[in-house]
């Protein structure tokens, strides 16, 4: 463990309904593939949230890089959040989506579009910019909704099973990709995953979520 | 080659069609009772007069600008009512039920109540020594937008609750502040329910007449609206000229239900 460096989780506190996480501490390395897994409901994406600011833990400090980032609403932390499903822009088309972030940021378009293109290429979906979410599959939607969390350079990549929803064969590719993304930019990644074979080819290592508590972590010593 | 299957048991949907069909006819009778019976005397006798003009004038103008005022108070208040829990949440959302449950009639007895009280008497005539709102256009606008906002508020709200809420999470986490997401993300992805919302608001307050009668009366070329025209006409004895009004507004209602399904409000509640 490295430390004030990664993403630290200390006596993080939370409760939703029936639902809490108690005292969580978690320490992930600088440029880490972490893996989270668990059973349904055992608040996995819960965890995803609050290290996103979009749930306020009550108890607990999260740090990034040593700098504490707890009482930081989401669009100040600048951390990529990608979604099950991808979650697109319905009303945006592939380009307008993932240049999203670097819009809000007020760019220009100049920068925009070499930002867009540089995404595009890294995940070869150069051939999708024109087109509007509802025509893509499962897999290019996940693609999309990287390059749009990557175009602004995150310090933490969070992706809630991000390949949840695609076939075994694509999933195996998408792994592969992920990682090279992952080596190539070296951003610390938290992945949520229920499939073992997804764990084993991409993690560093691997905490088991159970009812709110992490009741295992183990290092992978992934096969991809 | 084999046949769709969309084509079997064809016999059955024709009979589910069947009531639709009847109640169809039943409209188209009703609207080409009221075309056929209008003569030319009648439409001259009516458009001779600038009352009637005044009167469609003043309709238009105070419908779509409580419409616009509808769902200028709707989109916030139904964002409010989709997205947060909070204290009171069950009572207002009662509360906003009201103006549809209630009959119009007693939304202006209460409005006319409300301006006998001392802070109603210094709301409508502290400003302005005239008044603002009874016997004035503006009052027209104010009961329209009571009855009407309620409406606009629920469909609204609809379009809110449809939209799933992980598209803001996610835009903000790209960097989005709350009010950009909002302008960014949320807004352009609900513009059929607004433009439903406006619709449906200013369809129910077109044909309102009762609660304005109330607090605005008919005075001619001053509050007279198309509904009060069509009472004022038939009290008179003069059903033709009413008719001719009522051919107005029939006309006027068919133009804007067209143009809403023509802006994309198609398939969200038609």
């Amino acid at each position: 463990m490295v430390e004030g460096g990664g993403i630290k989780l200390e006596g993080v506190s939370f409760g939703i309904g029936g639902f809490t996480i108690e005292d969580l501490s978690l320490s992930i390395r600088d440029g880490e593939y972490f893996v989270l897994t668990g059973p349904n409901g055992a608040g996995k994406t819960i965890l995803i949230k609050l290290i996103a600011g979009l749930l306020r833990p009550a108890d607990g400090e999260i740090k990034v890089r040593g700098a504490p980032i707890t009482g930081l609403p989401p669009w100040e932390r600048n951390i990529g959040y990608v979604p099950q499903d991808g979650v697109l822009f319905p009303n945006r088309s592939v380009c307008r989506n993932i240049r999203f972030g670097l819009e809000v940021r007020g760019q220009g378009k100049d920068q925009m579009r070499q930002a867009v293109e540089r995404a595009a290429d890294m995940l070869a979906i150069g051939h999708l910019l024109d087109r509007m979410p509802a025509g893509l599959s499962g897999g290019e939607c996940q693609k999309v909704s990287l390059a749009r969390a990557l175009v602004l350079k995150p310090e933490l990549l969070l992706l809630d099973e991000p390949l949840s929803a695609i076939d075994e064969d694509a999933r195996d590719a998408l792994c592969r990709e992920l990682l090279a993304i992952q080596h190539e930019t070296a951003i610390t990644t938290i992945h949520v995953s229920h499939n073992r074979k997804e764990i084993e080819l991409v993690a560093d290592r691997a905490a088991v979520l159970k009812d709110g508590k992490i009741t295992d972590i183990m290092d992978v010593g992934r096969k991809a | 080659m084999q046949e769709n299957s969309a084509s079997y048991g064809r016999g059955f949907d024709r009979l589910l069609a069947a009531p639709l069909a009847a109640y169809l006819l039943l409209i188209v009778a009703l609207i080409a009772g009221v075309f056929l019976t209008i003569t030319r005397d009648a439409i001259a006798q009516a458009f001779g007069e600038p009352a009637l003009f005044n009167a469609i004038k003043l309709s238009v103008v105070t419908s779509v600008a409580s419409a616009l005022l509808s769902v200028a108070v709707a989109v916030p208040a139904g964002y409010v009512l989709s997205r947060h829990r909070f204290p009171g949440r069950f009572l207002a959302d009662t509360l906003l039920d009201l103006p549809i449950v209630l009959p119009p009639l007693v939304m202006g007895l209460c409005v006319l109540i409300f301006f006998n009280t001392a802070v109603g008497r210094w709301i409508d005539r502290g400003l302005v020594p005239g008044g603002l709102f009874i016997y004035r256009p503006l009052g027209i606008v104010l009961v329209q937008f009571i009855v009407g906002c309620a409406f606009a508020v629920r469909v609204i709200k609809a379009g809110f609750d449809s939209l799933d809420r992980r598209y803001e999470e996610v835009a903000m986490t790209l960097g989005a502040n709350r009010a950009q997401t909002f302008r960014k993300v949320v807004l352009p992805n609900v513009v059929p329910s607004l433009i439903a919302g406006g619709v449906i608001s200013w369809a129910r307050i077109f044909g309102l007449f009762g609660p304005i009668l109330l607090v605005c009366g008919t005075m001619r070329g001053r509050t007279e609206i198309m509904p009060t025209t069509i009472f004022l006409e038939t009290s008179i004895g003069r059903i033709e000229v009413a008719l001719v009004i009522g051919a107005c507004m029939i006309l006027i209602s068919l133009a804007t239900l067209i143009v809403f399904k023509r802006l994309g409000g198609r398939g969200y509640l038609w």
